[in-house]
């Protein structure tokens, strides 16, 4: 059976031995945790039970967690760890070994005065972008000014005379000049500079005709310019504060060189957060618990398989615990763990990526395995590619340390490379025709028509298949009878009407078609009310005949990738046949070669993979497999930084 | 215009209107691709994947126009054939599903790519689901793809 058999366990101990018993746990990583409160049992457990609540240290491990991640996060904008391309899908995680781990877990008191370091220098660096960004903006205010040779302190009011610096719409500039000398006797105003929308200019006239000008200028928009905080002529500014930013540069750069020299902190605090944020998940789990004044009590969900050693480490490590186990109840929402053996364990990684099955469903994994197998065979169909795959996938595994999920993925691709050296031998695919030699079978270049009949063969009894699933199902829930009506007359009917095609069988696949089509409408309408909806319904049922035609007709599709990837390594080829011969040509000839198929094969590969998953999910899930189950998310280490090598691992 | 000229402009066809569509495709999940590493340069690999999916209908339609070359002898060691213009139009004709349904779902495949750069950026483990969503809609260049090439099978250029 490959989706495993669950137990609810409750554990009962003293509280003394709460961590303890947490650290076991969080070891074994076999135990999915539940809420104690959103049990069944829960309203009788109340009057004896209370929540539990996480330890107060908790916000202290949580803070220092933050800090820790602040520090990271703080490392990786100014000087980013830089993954490969391959490290991006598998992780690339910092490894360590495990007394390396252990030493520089010792040092975690540490992170509080390296936290203190960055925040101090992260700090620093936001004043200093601060100062940047005031003087370049003093510097854009007086660029206008430039040309302007007069020391700033001097433009003030005096006892009898005003001025100062102002701006004035271009537009407006002209008519300013004649309102002014229509309105103020005495002035003086000299321009200063122009650019697309101002006329900056100097301005100097009488205390007592203040008012007159300042009418003017408020009709034309004028405003004035302020730089009483600086001396010296806007030239001599302009260049000081160059001067600053080149200071200001420099400080950033001998800043950076601080952080530069705070990064040897960094795999120590890499460390230090997987430890951390495991004590902090750890502290949390508490919250699931109940407890009275002395004891705790744990609820969880356990693979049946593992229950035994579960139940023999509670039993020598602790003194108090006592573990007792149930079957699952009926409504309750319990995770689902797949196991698969042998080679379909490498299809679980499909299986997931549409859905996990529910617990009482069949995992679909070990009945598509062998479709999946020979599908991506016949899409990828040459034996060369299937070889360099084959050993690509085999050389990853070798040389990657990745999750469960990338090894089956990895082993799903050994498996694709072994199926398409199968198909290319049958098919007579070498890197295209690199290597000619004749198919074992035949070739479907030569005769399309007959592999698009084998396509819609194969594809025929991978629908069949998932029908007979779901009959299966249906007779084991005890309703032989849904079995017969939804895929038992489905199945006659359509065999019936393939019949019709074939010669010399004509009359008994019209009684066949017939029959069967005749209970789908008997049928498919039972549970409409009235004798007139249900024989309507049934009726209409047999409109479905479509959906099952364009079923089979979309693996057709396993014929047009196979023929493009052999269309595609032909092409290649024949662009390097194009190139003359001698060194050059050689040399040519080998990058075209390379480059192109090293191309083809990612390319159909991917689209091997993903066609053929989608056969699966749309055609063959279809038919029997719902989906929608919880994933077993047991309570145990997890690492976002490091990886910490046992010493048997090598 | 000779037979041959006018299966030329099939191969043309293909060849162009398929590449229009995933140009454009490409470029729509480039688009979004780009804006997601500028948060985030580790999702580099996951979004380039993305990325790829609708650049597939530029190369089936390479693929037809290849088959249409090799076919009327423009590359190849065969000689080139004098095609009557019935049989010319007949490539050309053969040349139509793949150039049509490859331009626009080409173009429909990017923007479903490019949403799944969206579906990556919150949830870089579900980018699985992101692609089937994609190939969903590449079926259909994949059909027409078929279709295209049984049309080219079936053409008899010898008689």
């Amino acid at each position: 059976m490959p989706i495993i058999e669950m137990k609810k366990v409750f554990l009962l101990g003293h509280r003394q031995e709460r961590d303890k018993i947490f650290n076991l746990l969080h070891n074994l990583g076999s135990v999915e945790m539940v809420d104690v409160k959103s049990g069944e049992a829960w309203d009788e457990f109340q009057a004896l039970l209370e929540p539990d609540q996480p330890p107060e240290n908790i916000s202290q491990i949580d803070t220092t967690r933050s800090d820790i991640r602040y520090c990271l996060d703080f490392f990786q904008r100014y000087f980013p760890v830089k993954k490969t391309f391959i490290q991006q899908f598998t992780g690339g995680k910092l490894e360590l070994s495990e007394d390396q781990f252990t030493e520089y877990i010792e040092s975690l008191h540490r992170a509080d005065e390296i936290y203190g370091s960055c925040r101090q220098v992260e700090d620093k660096l936001a004043r200093i972008r601060n100062e940047i960004t005031q003087a370049n903006n003093l510097i854009a205010e007086l660029e206008p000014w430039e040309s302007l040779d007069l020391p700033l302190e001097l433009v003030k009011d005096g006892s009898y005379a005003v001025m100062g610096l102002y701006t004035v719409p271009r537009d407006n500039a002209l008519e300013l000049q004649e309102s002014l000398a229509e309105n103020v006797s005495n002035y003086y105003l000299k321009e200063v500079t122009f650019d697309n929308e101002f006329m900056y200019f100097f301005y100097a006239g009488l205390s007592e005709e203040r008012a007159a000008q300042a009418d003017v200028f408020k009709e034309n928009a004028v405003t004035e310019v302020n730089f009483s905080q600086l001396s010296g002529s806007p030239a001599e500014n302009i260049a000081s504060l160059h001067k600053q930013l080149d200071d200001l540069e420099e400080e950033r750069a001998s800043i950076l060189r601080e952080i530069e020299s705070l990064l040897e902190h960094r795999p120590m605090l890499m460390a230090c957060y997987d430890y951390i944020d495991n004590e902090y998940k750890k502290h949390d789990a508490v919250s699931n618990l109940a407890r009275t004044e002395n004891s705790f009590l744990l609820e969880g969900w356990v693979p049946a398989p593992v229950l035994k050693d579960l139940e023999n480490t509670v039993d020598e490590k602790t003194e108090t615990a006592v573990l007792t186990s149930r079957d699952p109840g009926e409504k309750e929402n319990v995770p689902v763990l797949l196991h698969n053996r042998g080679p379909a364990e490498a299809y679980e990684v499909v299986t997931k990526l549409f859905s996990t099955p529910q617990r009482r469903e069949v995992d679909p994994t070990p009945f598509m395995a062998p479709f999946f197998f020979i599908f991506f065979g016949i899409c990828l169909g040459d034996a060369g590619y299937g070889i360099l795959l084959g050993l690509l996938a085999v050389y990853f595994t070798r040389q990657l340390r990745i999750g469960e999920s990338g090894k089956q993925l990895l082993k799903l691709l050994l498996l694709g490379g072994i199926s398409s050296i199968i198909f290319g031998i049958l098919f007579g695919g070498y890197f295209g025709d690199l290597i000619k030699l004749p198919p074992l079978w035949f070739d479907p270049l030569d005769q399309p028509m007959q592999m698009l009949y084998y396509c819609f063969a194969i594809g025929l009894v991978h629908i069949y298949f998932g029908m007979g699933v779901q009959a299966y199902r249906n007779i084991k829930a005890g309703k032989p009878l849904s079995a017969l009506f939804d895929q038992g007359f489905w199945f006659i009917f359509l065999n019936g009407l393939i019949l019709l095609l074939l010669p010399g069988f004509e009359t008994a696949a019209q009684w066949i078609a017939i029959g069967g089509g005749a209970g789908l409408v008997l049928t498919q309408g039972r549970s409409q009310s009235g004798l007139v909806l249900k024989f309507l319904s049934g009726l209409l049922s047999l409109y479905n005949i479509t959906g099952y035609l364009s079923d089979v007709l979309s693996y057709s599709r396993l014929l047009a990738l196979g023929l493009a990837t052999g269309v595609i390594a032909v092409a290649i080829n024949s662009m390097g046949e194009m190139v003359g011969g001698g060194v050059v040509g050689t040399v040519i000839l080998s990058i075209i070669l390379l480059g192109g198929h090293s191309f083809n094969i990612i390319i159909s590969a991917l689209s091997s993979y993903v066609h053929t998953s989608r056969l699966q999910y749309v055609e063959f899930f279809g038919k029997f497999f719902e989906g929608g189950g919880k994933p077993f998310k047991p309570f145990g280490k997890s690492a976002s930084y490091v990886d910490v090598i046992k010493p048997e691992e090598g | 215009m000779t037979g041959t000229e006018i299966a030329l402009i099939g191969a043309a066809l293909a060849v162009g209107l398929a590449g229009i569509g995933s140009a454009i495709g490409v470029g729509i999940v480039g688009q979004s691709a780009a804006g997601l590493v500028t948060e985030d340069p580790d999702k580099f690999g996951q979004t380039l994947l993305l990325q790829a999916l609708p650049g597939t209908q530029g190369i089936y339609g390479l693929l037809a126009g290849f088959l249409i070359m090799q076919e009327v002898g423009v590359i190849g060691d065969a000689p080139m054939l004098v095609l009557e213009s019935a049989q010319g139009y007949a490539f050309l004709m053969a040349s139509i599903p793949i150039a049509i349904v490859g331009l626009v779902s080409g173009i429909y495949q990017g923007r479903v790519s490019g949403a799944a750069v969206g579906l990556v950026a919150k949830r870089p483990e579900e980018l699985g689901k992101g692609i089937v969503y994609a190939v969903m809609v590449e079926t259909y260049a994949v059909l027409a793809l078929l279709a295209t090439i049984l049309l080219l099978f079936g053409i008899d250029v010898n008689g």
